[in-house]
């Protein structure tokens, strides 16, 4: 077992990463992995509530990040400082999440064995 | 002293510089004596197992150089599969079972899941991702 951290740092939609880091974020929960999600600089779009994709023919795959606790990926962190640049308050967000600071999110990646960034 | 690492290309084979930084990563991995457990292709990666780029006779063919590195070290060359389907990156097996009649992966590369990733990371001491 190991600590894996994913790091989403890019806006959904534009590209698939963000799709293709929550993909591997559930497999890797699924396959005993300690798991812990951070959202950070233009990831933090992510977690902005009421988003319809399919009208610019993405897939809803939003919608798969209210099954994170299902996977018993209990350690979800949004970055205070991105959340702030973007406008999202606590009441705009899809999902509940920690929120820390630049120094907490530090302290986080030194913790953890392997950080994915996507 | 020895250390196991897994590699993750996320770049494709043109238009970005990741593969060629992961191949030459790799290489000297494997000439300082370290051992690779894989290299996975991941997200846009899955493209370095196309056979169907045909870059100009004077320019770099990493896809080779790939297929080369695997061949000389045995060293597993591994898709995402999914994300490969998703990409029209597709093997024998695939084109078969969906009724197609081309294919553009050979087997130097080995279609596989995302819990190849995840054993090969559980089993490496280092993920270098590029």
């Amino acid at each position: 077992m190991k600590k894996i951290c994913i790091l989403f740092r890019s806006a959904p939609h534009g590209t698939t990463k963000g799709r293709e880091a929550l993909d591997l974020a559930l497999l890797s929960a699924s396959f005993e992995q300690e798991v812990s999600v951070v959202f950070i600089d233009e990831g933090v779009l992510h977690l902005l509530k009421d988003q319809q994709p399919e009208l610019i023919g993405g897939k809803d795959y939003l919608a798969t990040l209210k099954a994170l606790p299902l996977y018993d990926i209990e350690a979800v962190f949004a970055c205070k400082q991105s959340l702030g640049d973007y406008g999202l308050s606590h009441g705009l967000l899809s999902i509940p999440v920690t929120i820390l600071n630049d120094e907490a999110i530090s302290a986080h990646l030194k913790v953890v064995d392997e950080v994915l960034v996507f | 002293m020895m250390s196991k690492f897994i590699i993750q290309v996320n770049g494709p084979a043109y238009g970005s510089s990741a593969s060629v930084n992961a191949l030459r990563f790799t290489q000297a991995t494997l000439q300082s004596g370290h051992d690779v457990v894989c290299v996975f292709f991941y997200q846009d990666g899955v493209y370095n197992s196309t056979d169907f780029n045909l870059p100009a006779s004077d320019e770099y063919d990493v896809i080779m150089g790939w297929k080369q590195l695997a061949a000389q070290h045995q060293v597993s060359l591994v898709n995402c599969v999914s994300a490969a389907l998703r990409r029209g990156i597709v093997s024998q097996l695939e084109a078969q079972e969906n009724g197609l009649s081309h294919w553009n992966v050979e087997s130097s590369f080995i279609m596989g899941g995302l819990g190849e990733l995840v054993t090969g990371i559980e089993s490496a001491d280092r993920l270098i991702c590029f």
